[in-house]
């Protein structure tokens, strides 16, 4: 796919020489990169490699010191409007899930379209029905997060960010901290994501998911992207012996 | 083919785990050294209330307070130098009765059996009142009637919230300030409002029972009970400010919640209250009435605050990053992260310190004695110095002051807990 260096008119994530330091730690060197609409981007990489810190920089849970990043049109600045402009276009799932544990499934889901959107309550909850229905869990809506399994819980987090119709989905780790029987609703939950055409950008380590579902698989490596090729390409004729070893240490 | 019904078979726990017997040997005779203490223990709990029962209904002399009587709940307030005609009794009285009112609408709204119990309690305790054994000259039946009318207030204030749109949180919250205020107008009293501007002439008379009561003659346990109410209400929202505040990123909202939290927690609160009275003034306008009852509660409301902050910020900094940080990613603002995700969080995770700072808020309230204001305690022991022939009672009069400070901190920690328990704390 879109993989050329201009970045095209339907490029909705571009990212030129992105830069980040924690304190004198250089955690992200040099991250040139770009993400067309509808695209499943997976990204992979050694622990401390800065994955996380690269999709935190896309709605600036992180903010980068140099570089340019542009998602959805707006540069990401200082420029508080910007950022929540871009926020409210990108959803974002954690590894631990960070549901609100005092609020019900369903008002974790309302509440940000009630308060940012301005949503009338009765459509919000109508939608998170919806969304509840997608995810395979509309009977615990009444329910705490407390109260339902790791994976419940994940898919509870996914309709939350999807509440607020975001054009742009980020995943990081979102399977690691399930037990196996878990990451497979997990998985498929996002695979009926990727075939609904939403952008996503995801870290994971299943192997099984990035080879069917993604368009690109990005392998980042001290804080560089090393590798950035179709799945069939990555897994069968990477260009960089990095990437081999890494697959070799991982399979 | 095992059938369902062999495999739901109950099987029961060995016999010596379960009933009293089992309970008992496992928890108080598990292991030589427990059983050792349990005796011991239990020898010293037997004996602490033998001599206890003892003297409570043999040697001691109750007479006192009920010779005391109600100048423990409202002091010097119904008093010829305070009241000239004694009449202004029904003051406190019908503040009451609005309390009683708003614990009847609290009873509807706060869902769970907590309010409900304290509600009946508080009622049944003021209407049972009626029937003290006093003579009719010491305790008229005007008196008793307004105590006994609490039953119905109690009523009207449940019928209100149940039947009428003022059943809401908000009304209700609402109410209560208004119970407040109303509270404070009707024990002050007014002498007749005069008002003269140009042509224009007002006067209002006011009826005798209206008459002026200084504060300085406001106590007993009701003057402990505003301060607390006044202390508990301020100084939650204060305290939420400050820690709010401490943890700003703008240096000099910061510094100056520090400074404040700092100096208010480093001086003793006795400090505090003797300066109360030259420095509290300082802050209102010269023509601003001096009144030490104000001051007062100022300042107790300050110092709790300041511990109250650092509360809350304890809770604060108790919560997950990933909380603020799924908020925000969710588009929520800064203050709207603060005020749906992270404030509800932090104050539920510190339920049990708030509270216990309520109750030493409450029980900090006497120490308005030093600067001449009478609560309950000081009732207490002004009587015993007025009267040396009950010095041989001074026993029992601090005794009953316990046992009252005691039901209301025990009422307070008992709400606390089934709070905790509605509100799931420590399991979700
Ligand atoms: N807040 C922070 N302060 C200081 N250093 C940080 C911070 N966050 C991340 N780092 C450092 O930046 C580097 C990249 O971290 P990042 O979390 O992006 O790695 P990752 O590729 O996601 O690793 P993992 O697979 O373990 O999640 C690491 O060396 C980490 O120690
Ligand atoms: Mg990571």
């Amino acid at each position: 796919m879109t993989t050329e260096e201009s970045p095209a008119a339907e490029d909705i994530i571009i990212c030129r020489d992105v830069h980040k330091w924690f304190g004198s730690f250089h955690a992200l060197r040099g991250i040139t990169t770009s993400v067309s609409a509808g695209e499943v981007v997976v990204v992979i990489g050694p622990s401390g490699s800065g994955k996380s810190t690269f999709i935190r920089t896309i709605n600036r849970l992180e903010h980068h010191q140099r570089g340019q990043i542009i998602v959805d049109g707006f540069e990401m600045t200082d420029d508080v409007r910007n950022i929540d402009a871009i926020r409210r276009e990108v959803g974002m799932v954690f590894q631990s899930f960070n549901l609100f544990p005092h609020l019900t499934v369903m008002r974790n889901i309302t509440l940000a379209p009630t308060k940012v959107r301005h949503t009338p309550m009765a459509d919000a909850e109508d939608a998170a029905m919806e969304l509840l229905e997608r995810v395979g869990i509309p009977e615990q809506a009444d329910k705490y997060p407390g109260e339902l399994s790791g994976g419940q819980q994940q898919r509870v987090a996914i309709a939350r960010a999807l509440a607020m119709q975001p054009k742009i989905m980020l995943f990081d780790e979102p399977t690691s901290a399930l037990d196996p029987e878990m990451i497979k609703e997990v998985l498929e939950v996002m695979q009926e994501l990727a075939a609904s055409q939403m952008t996503i950008v995801a870290v994971t380590h299943e192997l099984g998911f990035a080879r069917e579902v993604s368009d690109r698989i990005v392998m980042f490596d001290e804080g560089q992207i090393v590798e950035d090729l179709p799945p069939d390409d990555f897994f069968n004729n990477p260009r960089h012996e990095r990437v081999r070893h890494f697959l070799s240490q991982i399979l | 083919m095992a059938s369902a019904s062999q495999v739901a078979e109950p099987v029961l726990p060995p016999r010596s785990e379960v009933g009293v017997a089992g309970w008992a040997r496992e928890n108080l005779f598990g292991s030589w050294y427990s059983g050792i203490l349990t005796v011991v223990s239990a020898a010293a709990v037997v004996l602490a209330i033998w001599f206890g029962l003892r003297w409570t209904l043999m040697s001691a002399n109750w007479d006192v307070v009920g010779i005391i009587g109600g100048r423990f709940i409202i002091g010097g307030y119904n008093t010829d130098q305070a009241c000239p005609g004694n009449d202004c009794f029904w003051r406190p009285q019908a503040a009451l009765l609005m309390v009683t009112a708003l614990l009847g609408m609290l009873w509807v709204v706060a869902a769970g059996g907590v309010v409900k119990r304290v509600a009946i309690a508080a009622a049944a305790a003021a209407a049972l009142s009626a029937f003290l054994p006093y003579s009719m000259e010491r305790m008229g039946l005007d008196v008793r009637l307004l105590l006994l009318a609490n039953v119905p207030a109690l009523a009207i204030g449940w019928a209100l919230a149940r039947y009428t749109p003022l059943g809401t949180g908000r009304w209700v919250a609402v109410y209560g300030v208004v119970v407040f205020l109303l509270t404070i107008i009707l024990l002050r009293g007014s002498s007749d409002i005069s008002f003269a501007a140009g042509p224009l002439r007002l006067h209002i008379p006011m009826p005798d029972l209206l008459r002026p009561v200084p504060t300085l003659y406001w106590g007993g346990l009701t003057l402990n009970l505003l301060l607390a109410v006044a202390g508990i209400a301020m100084s939650l929202p204060l305290g939420i400010a400050l820690a709010l505040g401490r943890r700003s990123h703008l240096p000099v909202v910061k510094i100056l919640c520090v400074i404040f939290i700092e100096v208010f927690r480093g001086v003793p609160l006795i400090t505090i209250l003797f300066m109360s009275q030259h420095l509290v003034p300082l802050a209102f306008p010269e023509n601003f009435p001096r009144n030490s009852l104000f001051s007062a509660g100022v300042m107790i409301t300050l110092f709790s605050s300041a511990y109250m902050a650092e509360n809350i910020r304890g809770g604060l900094q108790s919560l997950h990053p990933g909380q603020a940080e799924a908020a925000r990613a969710l588009g929520l603002a800064g203050w709207q992260t603060t005020l749906f995700i992270s404030l509800p969080q932090a104050v539920r995770n510190v339920i049990p310190t708030i509270v216990g700072q309520f109750i030493s808020l409450f029980k900090d309230t006497s120490l308005v004695y030093i600067i001449g204001m009478v609560d309950i305690v000081e009732i207490g022991r002004t009587f015993i110095l007025g009267n040396p022939e009950y010095r041989v009672s001074t026993k029992e009069v601090f005794i009953f002051i316990s046992i009252v400070f005691w039901a209301f901190t025990y009422g307070m920690s008992y709400v606390s807990r089934q709070l905790e328990r509605t509100l799931g704390v420590g399991e979700r």
